[in-house]
């Protein structure tokens, strides 16, 4: 008779199994299950304060895509696209920039990343309010400062030409001491020999740069764009403080824009099909980066 | 293994979407816990007769509305949200303190939560958790409406008419805008309203008043302006761009309706309404008025006037202790030119209890919400600070003249007390009123082709109105 005896290998996977079993119960409950809420509200005309709604179909899509709703999405999306490519400019060019500067190990330059690293430790909301200080038009340092070499004062703040670079001024002086320090710690890791060789073979600084620093930086560099494309397509405190998505909608980014729509208009429908939208956006460019970055990335190994 | 992972995913994504999925319907499904049924909605239900159970048909035959019902019995402590900044906090602790030790049984605990939004935003997400609620709160007072049609408010009406409370003290316009659907589900707590607030030693210096009229202001403004080569030394007033309830009742007295009686359209694009716009890029473009826009507009204004690089500002009448404090020149208070009409809104805020909350709590919060509200509580607000006497009681008796002897400037309040009326409510205001206050910043900021603007903002309201 033929023993019915469970393989090692069986047992062994359910053990694995029962170890993730808890991490995919957080994740149903609080990533799928809120996700599915908001498929379901974005079909109705919940309005947050009500205990009841009604199913109104695909109105609030249509809204979205074919109503005045469109407009307000293609705003907020330039707007978004905008501030995302800035921060990711000060973010990866910034931070490389000053990673090579910085990249002597002596006790004077470790207090000088230091002090580029530290405004990343502030918080976001007591930054913001120190900013509203320096932007502020009469009182502001920085037009103190441009009056003082004879230049007109700014209405950073209430210049929709100005307003978003304002934004990207307080983020950017958070987050490029960032981008400096994880560039500093791939630059250490990439083997001294291939430097040693390259010299040997007269290559100059700049081609050293090109053609060892930057490709062996490449997976930092696709760890940075990632990470920081999707948390600046998520900003929202600084525009909060600063702005308030002004002046005239031209800083509406678009997680001020489902805020806007869920806690001051009520308009909870409409907020849920934004942040479908957004979500997908998201995903779709996420994906396109790890699949294009597959072919131009260089590991070590 | 991967198989494995896959389907149990693909099945607790699948659970999520169906639990997801069970709650509406069109019949409507339920987004938080609904409240049990209060004393208040018992009283109510009561009154209102139809079919009733013995128990009910019992209260029907007592009086009306039973006080017990309302009594606190327990040692309770509760929470009260508010919105009143640190140079109001002396104030607020001397209230507190003041009721706590009127009594043994309740404790109030007050927290500020911020400014009026962040009342707003906390009330509403606590409203649709179904927990971590006050018992009591400030609540801007456009809100009122969205609010009591949400069922965010404890009908009061009960409360009022069983403990004998004094609602009739209150002026009609504030009862009005403390009322949904004829249930009063707030009660108005610190009221203000829109004032120019002028620098009165130049105007006697130039010989000039606040006109009383809007179509007087050309002369007024070219007066009291200095524009030298473009340049503006000093505007002759300054317009609250930030919020439009400054700017709206110039359009109310102009016979604007803002929302037409269909509830579905508004009239921003009628003659009178473009006229209004042209009147004020006009002003702006020839340096007479500054149109104060974005996050630190309210500092900018005042800090112009302070420095006397403006000769007047349109703002709340709260703020009139901190004008007066600042300045080192006699502040005065006007009542804003007129239209055809020199109606006014209400401002400021008022206090309610959310309906989710125990009867406990309740109970608990209607004591302190009639103390809040009780006269002399009222006259240590309006000495205090710049908010105004809201009981009949005081404003027509001795108290009122006294009130006046301390603070003279408010005799332009007192005088049109009757012409302060409740806003606008509608469930489409607070988006109408973003579109609004966007459109009227750029129109008068940057140099835009107004009816083309004017067109477009009227489309995007309509489209609200319709939709809400």
């Amino acid at each position: 008779m033929k023993k019915n005896k469970i393989s090692p290998r069986t047992i062994s996977a359910l053990k694995d199994f029962i170890c993730v079993v808890p991490a995919l119960i957080f994740l149903a409950v609080f990533t799928y299950y809120p996700i599915c809420k908001l498929v379901q509200i974005s079909f109705t005309d919940w309005n947050l304060l009500n205990d009841r709604w009604n199913y109104v179909g695909l109105k609030n899509w249509i809204w979205l895509f074919h109503g005045s709703g469109t407009k307000h999405l293609l705003n907020s999306l330039r707007v978004t696209v905008l501030y995302s490519i800035g921060e990711l400019t000060i973010t990866l060019v910034g931070g490389m920039i000053l990673a090579l500067v910085f990249n002597r190990m002596s006790r004077s330059f470790s207090l000088m990343r230091a002090i580029v690293f530290m405004p990343k430790y502030v918080a976001m909301s007591s930054a913001a309010v120190i900013y509203l200080w320096i932007l502020n038009t009469d009182t502001g340092i920085l037009n103190y400062l441009l009056r003082a070499v004879g230049l007109p004062a700014v209405d950073w703040l209430g210049n929709r030409h100005t307003a978003l670079i304002s934004v990207l001024m307080l983020t950017g002086w958070r987050a490029i001491g960032y981008g400096m320090m994880i560039y500093l710690s791939a630059m250490i890791g990439i083997p001294r020999d291939y430097y040693e060789a390259a010299a040997l073979d007269g290559a100059t600084s700049a081609q050293k740069f090109w053609k060892i620093t930057l490709p062996m930086l490449s997976p930092t560099t696709l760890f940075l764009f990632v990470t920081t494309f999707i948390s600046s397509m998520k900003v929202f405190q600084s525009v909060d403080i600063l702005t308030s998505g002004g002046p005239y909608r031209s800083t509406e980014v678009f997680v001020y824009k489902i805020y806007l729509y869920a806690m001051e208009d009520f308009r909870m429908d409409r907020a849920s099909v934004i942040a479908i939208a957004f979500f997908i956006l998201l995903l779709v460019v996420t994906a396109s980066t790890f699949k294009i970055s597959n072919k131009n990335v260089h590991y070590d190994s | 293994m991967k198989k494995m992972l896959a389907v149990t995913l693909a099945a607790a994504m699948t659970a999520g979407l169906l639990a997801g999925c069970s709650g509406g319907g069109s019949t409507g499904g339920g987004a938080a816990k609904a409240p049990e049924t209060t004393a208040a909605q018992e009283t109510t239900a009561a009154a209102a007769g139809g079919e009733k159970t013995d128990e009910t048909k019992a209260e029907a035959a007592a009086p009306a509305a039973d006080a017990s019902k309302y009594e606190v019995t327990e040692p309770i402590t509760i929470q009260w949200w508010h919105a009143l900044e640190d140079q109001y906090s002396q104030t607020v602790q001397d209230v507190v303190d003041g009721f706590n030790s009127s009594q043994d049984l309740i404790t109030v605990e007050p927290v500020y939560v911020g400014n009026y939004a962040a009342v707003n935003e906390a009330l509403v997400a606590a409203h649709a958790a179904g927990t971590g609620l006050p018992a009591i709160t400030v609540a801007n007072t456009p809100y009122v409406a969205e609010y009591g049609a949400g069922g965010l408010t404890e009908d009061l009406t009960p409360y009022i008419e069983a403990t004998g409370f004094e609602i009739d003290d209150f002026g009609k316009g504030l009862v009005d805008a403390t009322s949904y659907e004829d249930k009063q589900v707030a009660l108005p707590f610190l009221i203000s309203t829109q004032v120019m607030y002028y620098n009165k030693d130049i105007a006697d210096e130039l010989g000039v008043t606040i006109p009383e009229k809007f179509d007087d202001m050309d002369q007024f403004l070219e007066a009291v302006s200095v524009v030298n080569n473009g340049t503006t030394e000093r505007y002759g007033t300054i317009i609250p761009g930030w919020d439009q309830w400054y700017f709206e009742t110039f359009y109310l007295n102009k016979d604007v309706k803002i929302i037409n009686d269909d509830r579905i359209s508004t009239d921003l694009d009628s003659e009178a309404a473009t006229g209004l716009v042209n009147k004020f890029k006009e002003w702006c473009d020839k340096g007479y008025i500054y149109w104060a826009n974005g996050e630190d507009a309210s500092s900018i204004m005042r800090q112009n006037f302070i420095d006397k690089k403006a000769f007047s500002v349109c703002h709340t009448s709260s703020l009139y202790n901190t004008y007066v404090d600042k300045c080192d020149f006699e502040v005065g208070m006007s009542w804003l030119p007129a239209g055809d009409t020199k109606n006014q809104e209400i401002g400021g805020c008022v206090l309610l209890i959310p309906s989710k909350n125990d009867q406990a709590t309740k109970n608990a919060a209607w004591q302190f919400l009639s103390y809040l509200c009780s006269k002399e509580v009222n006259m240590k607000w309006a000495k205090e600070t710049g908010y105004i006497p809201t009981r009949n009681s005081v404003l027509h008796t001795d108290e009122g003249v006294k009130f006046l002897e301390e603070k003279p400037a408010f005799q332009c309040i007192f005088d049109n007390l009757d012409l302060i009326n409740p806003r606008i409510q509608h469930p489409g205001w607070s988006q109408l009123a973003t579109i609004w206050k966007n459109y009227m910043a750029e129109m008068m900021i940057e140099d835009v082709d107004i009816p083309s603007k004017i067109e477009d903002m009227t489309e995007e309201i309509n489209e609200v109105l319709e939709d809400s």
